[in-house]
């Protein structure tokens, strides 16, 4: 009776083990590669199955050159891994037990220690010495990381083979090196491919330490997909991920499937004495095939890496051009137009935050010639002398940018030396027609309306400290880059209060939430307006989703291109920015970005029914009590965050 | 008969300030069965990796017939090593694991054929050239490892407790087979056991050692017969060893009783050391040996009966016997002259260690 209770009390809990598991490790994981499959590019609603997010991946060159790097990164790092993890173990096992306790210790280092401390060390360990960023330092960092996982995985194969097979082979004449290759390797080979695959996945699996240590146009697909976030991941990321999801799994099965007893060979029966000599030959056919296949393959490898290593420097010309910019964020045609009217060859790379771009730019590790900051990023770099001045004789369009947007870069740029406007937008309230009507509530007019008692539960905040302070400070008629303490004290009080109305502070999920009907009001950034109205549109939703610009007036955000101080190139970053003025050029890239653009000359060229759509193109000139946000200093900043964490902590 | 095949010159081994080897010397000729006995730590083992070169002496040299070969790496020295755990090449198949010295001496093709054959012939194992190693039993594998070594033709092969391994009846088969082959092959064996009976049965000459020291080295039969000192005694077969007066030559009391002996030269009223071996001792009537005694226990052991007899002094005597005295029984003790080994009292307390650490 009593082992019955035990026995079922065993069984629920591994059940309910298991039940969590698929919970919390495959319900998102399902949930990402169903979405890969949705013709719709919202992540709440179903718009039939499509293939096409698959076969937009594999067009894609950018996708296609990451998953080529990180093929070829994983594959060389955990060879290599592989050669000096397996010399480590060796040496390793040969050595006393205490000095082997410590040795293994500090070997496993690298892969107990958090990956952010790992990358940032790499990365400064790499400037400190004068090694530019690039393929090589993050083939160098994978085989860092690697290589604890292969000792770890060939340690155990050593203790179990005995150590007199190699001193058996050393006694029947054979050299050290002889007797290892072919005595003691093949013991331990189980445990050395299994390594190799281990290495191989977690080279395909990291992201920290790559990001760190990349350096200017390399990209895997971990680092790729995150440059890709800020304008709401593409569904073709989920595509990807699956894949690599997948790959990963594969990758686990076969390292951790166990082949049984080697079955003896057929046909080796004690009594075939005469078979002698044609089975013997046989063994070393299988031998050569098996010496020529790791022949081709070292060769195979020798020659893609001297093959991009050439690629990589024979067009390091003079004629270069390093672009840093944010994730999806200009027409990938108007960079080939650029190389080919200018022969200069541009480097392209990617960011997601402001905060991530700044430290790259201020240790230098990767010379970038041409950088797309925000407004108070770039008076931060300015305080910080990071940025050259811009000769705008080399950029004659900049007439071509509208002198309102010369004027508001003036908040952080007072005197339009070191910046050009890129693109712009506002943060507004975005509401759900159908549902305010339901609710009995009016449109919103003022930020003071996401106070309205009715609109409890329906209201989705902005997760981002200054964005929240903004909607609050505004809503009081103060400047939301105040730093007197008693106003923002006040508007701490106003966000408090209005949290229990609060349905969630989220950052992405509002356009998804909204377009899903989820929430009647939520506080926006208006450069997706566009896409938004094309999605409810296409997916023939009953109600409509609008955008307002509160009366109290709003921030105003400019994305800018400025010059680092140590670009190596910088007529060309003028050409650059001057290409990218023209009329033609900015319109294409207002067209795939759908951020408004500064340029005059293009927002001229585009449909009427475009430039009346306030969603878009607000009235620039009722944006009078409208703010560009400015970097406050490091202090005001911690007030900002101390209060945020109070009302987040209510 | 020849010149030395091995001369162990002055050999000192120490592992972390342990002392395993302290100036050993040693010779072996050419073309015997010479057989390193000692309990396990006794530095035997690590000769043999000294002769095989799995380890270098801290001192002294290896003279392999008339050359020195201290230095020289195993892989360069003409003889041949058969391991305690086979140690046969698991991926490899019989044949494979055979031929492998010969292919790294670049032999033809037929005549490595050839010798397989001939190898796999003289441990009898014929046709089992493509079995895999896991297939065979210990035994077998045992002689496989025997055959890959003798292949190669060493002037001399190093066997390092090769039957350790296997069951008594196997062990017992095997001692006959390497006898057999020794005999066959005509080359040198050194052979190292913790096995007195082993060492008994198949050596010419048997190295008694004991932390690191040789303690005697003799024919089988002198060294059984005639232990030099009571480690020898003890660890060579079951022993009685008391402590006695040699009140002059050829006489010897032990516990009061008056021993007629043939050792000579102890000089007069000398503690020494008696080693009585049990079978030795006859057990008569009371009142027709030399000391008396009541039998206080009784093992049947199948060839003989093992009983204790034990006298008034307290001393509990070992005897072999076909005899049966049952328990209670009064016996007096007798022991023929020539049964009698009188050895030294250790000299120094450091000898003393090595006598009683067993």
């Amino acid at each position: 009776m009593m082992k019955h209770t035990q026995k079922s009390l065993k069984q629920f809990v591994s059940n309910f083990y298991l039940v969590l598991i698929l919970i919390f490790l495959y319900a998102p994981i399902m949930t990402m590669m169903v979405l890969s499959f949705n013709t719709s590019k919202s992540r709440t609603q179903w718009g039939g199955f499509t293939l096409s997010w698959y076969s937009q991946m594999l067009s894609d060159p950018k996708i296609v050159s990451a998953l080529y790097n990180t093929l070829l990164i994983a594959f060389i790092s955990a060879l290599a891994a592989c050669i000096i993890g397996t010399a480590a173990a060796i040496a390793i096992d040969s050595m006393k037990p205490v000095s082997r306790t410590i040795v293994l210790g500090i070997t496993n280092i690298p892969m107990l220690n958090a990956d952010i401390v790992t990358g940032i060390s790499l990365m400064l360990a790499f400037i400190a010495f004068g090694i530019s960023l690039g393929f090589k330092t993050i083939l160098i960092s994978h085989i860092t990381f690697n290589i604890p996982y292969v000792i770890l995985s060939v340690m155990p194969k050593l203790k179990q083979t005995s150590k007199s097979t190699y001193e058996a082979a050393l006694d029947l004449g054979a050299s050290p090196v002889y007797a290892f290759f072919k005595v003691v390797f093949p013991d331990i080979m189980p445990g050395v491919l299994s390594g190799f695959l281990l290495a191989f996945t977690m080279s395909l699996d990291d992201f920290i330490i790559t990001h760190f240590t990349r350096g200017a146009g390399i990209n895997t697909l971990s680092t790729l997909i995150y440059s890709q976030v800020r304008r709401g991941i593409q569904p073709s990321m989920y595509a990807l991920s699956s894949v690599i999801f997948l790959t990963v799994l594969i990758l686990l099965l076969i390292t951790n499937y166990k082949p049984g007893e080697k079955e003896p060979v057929p046909g080796m029966a004690p009594s075939n004495p005469s078979g002698s000599s044609s089975s013997g030959s046989k063994g070393s056919l299988a031998e050569r095939i098996q010496k020529g296949a790791m022949a081709i393959a070292a060769v195979a490898i020798v020659i893609s890496v001297g093959w991009i290593t050439i690629k990589k420097y024979s067009v390091s010309s003079s004629n270069e051009l390093y672009v840093y910019n944010w994730g999806e964020y200009i027409d990938e045609e108007v960079i080939s137009m650029f190389e080919e009217e200018t022969g200069i060859h541009v480097t392209y790379d990617m960011f997601e935050t402001n905060e991530e771009m700044y430290p790259v730019i201020e240790a230098g590790a990767v010379m970038y010639d041409v950088v797309c900051p925000s407004d108070y990023m770039i008076q931060k770099m300015m305080e910080n002398d990071l940025l050259a001045e811009i000769d705008f004789n080399n950029i004659p369009n900049i007439d071509q940018i509208n002198p309102i947007y010369m004027e508001m870069s003036k908040s952080f740029d007072p005197q339009n030396k070191y910046s050009v406007p890129y693109c712009w937008g506002t943060v507004g309230i975005l509401y759900n027609t159908k549902r305010l009507n339901e609710l009995g509530v009016s449109v919103p007019e003022s930020w003071n309306d996401l106070w309205d008692p009715a609109l409890s539960g329906e209201i989705l905040m902005q997760d981002s400290v200054r964005d929240a302070f903004m909607v609050a400070l505004k809503g009081l008629h103060y400047s939301m880059n105040t730093t007197e303490l008693s106003q923002l004290q006040e508007a701490k009080q106003r966000l408090i209060d209005q949290k229990p109305l609060v349905q969630a502070y989220v950052i992405d999920q509002v356009r998804d939430k909204m377009i899903g009907g989820e929430a009647a009001v939520g506080v926006i950034y208006s450069g997706e307006m566009l896409y938004i109205q094309e999605e409810v549109e296409n997916l023939g939703l009953d109600y409509q989703l609008e955008y307002i610009i509160p009366k109290e007036g709003t921030n105003l955000w400019l994305d800018s291109w400025v010059i680092p101080s140590n670009a190596a190139n910088k007529e060309n970053a003028e050409k650059w920015i001057n290409f990218l003025c023209r009329p033609e050029i900015a319109l294409r890239n207002f067209e795939y970005i759908t951020y408004p653009t500064p340029n005059q000359g293009a927002f001229e060229l585009l449909e009427p029914e475009l430039q009346e759509n306030k969603a878009i193109f607000p009235d620039i000139n009722n944006l009078e009590n409208s703010e560009v946000y400015r970097y406050l200093g490091d202090e005001d900043d911690a007030i900002y965050n101390a209060l945020w964490k109070e009302v987040k902590s209510r | 008969m020849n010149q030395p095949l091995i001369d162990l010159q002055h050999i000192s081994k120490s592992y972390d300030g342990t002392m395993v080897l302290d100036d050993l010397s040693l010779t072996v000729k050419e073309n015997s069965f010479v057989t390193l006995l000692g309990p396990s730590g006794c530095g035997k083992t690590t000769t043999l990796r000294i002769i095989g070169g799995f380890e270098s002496p801290d001192s002294g040299k290896v003279i392999f017939d008339g050359a020195d070969i201290t230095s020289l790496p195993p892989n360069k020295r003409s003889l041949n090593t058969v391991f305690q755990k086979y140690a046969l090449f698991t991926h490899m198949t019989i044949a494979e694991n055979i031929a492998f010295g010969l292919k790294i001496k670049n032999k033809t093709k037929a005549y490595i054929d050839g010798k397989i054959k001939y190898a796999l012939k003289l441990v009898n194992l014929d046709g089992y050239e493509h079995r895999s190693v896991e297939s065979l039993s210990g035994g077998q594998q045992q002689r496989i490892a025997i055959a890959r070594a003798i292949v190669n033709e060493p002037r001399l092969l190093l066997l390092d407790e090769p039957l350790g391994a296997l069951d008594l009846k196997l062990r017992q088969d095997m001692q006959y087979e390497l006898i057999r082959l020794k005999n066959e092959l005509g080359i040198t064996f050194i052979y190292v056991t913790h096995d007195q009976e082993e060492a008994l049965t198949m050596s010419d000459t048997i190295v008694v050692m004991n932390q690191g020291y040789i303690q005697q080295m003799g024919s089988p039969e002198n060294i059984y017969n005639e232990p030099e000192n009571a480690f020898v005694a003890d660890f060579i077969g079951d022993s009685n060893i008391v402590p006695g007066i040699m009140l002059r030559d050829e006489l010897v009391e032990i516990f009061g009783a008056k021993f007629t002996c043939v050792d000579k030269g102890f000089g007069t009223n000398r503690p020494v050391d008696v080693v009585i071996r049990p079978e030795d001792i006859d057990l008569v009537e009371p009142g027709h040996g030399t000391l008396s005694g009541i039998v206080t226990h009784l093992i049947f052991k199948g060839v003989h009966y093992e009983m204790e007899v034990t006298t008034p002094d307290g001393y509990e005597w070992l005897v072999h016997s076909t005899d049966l005295f049952p328990v209670g029984r009064q016996v007096d003790i007798h022991v023929d002259p020539f049964d009698i080994q009188i050895m030294n009292k250790p000299a120094s307390e450091d000898e003393e260690a090595i006598g009683v650490n067993e």
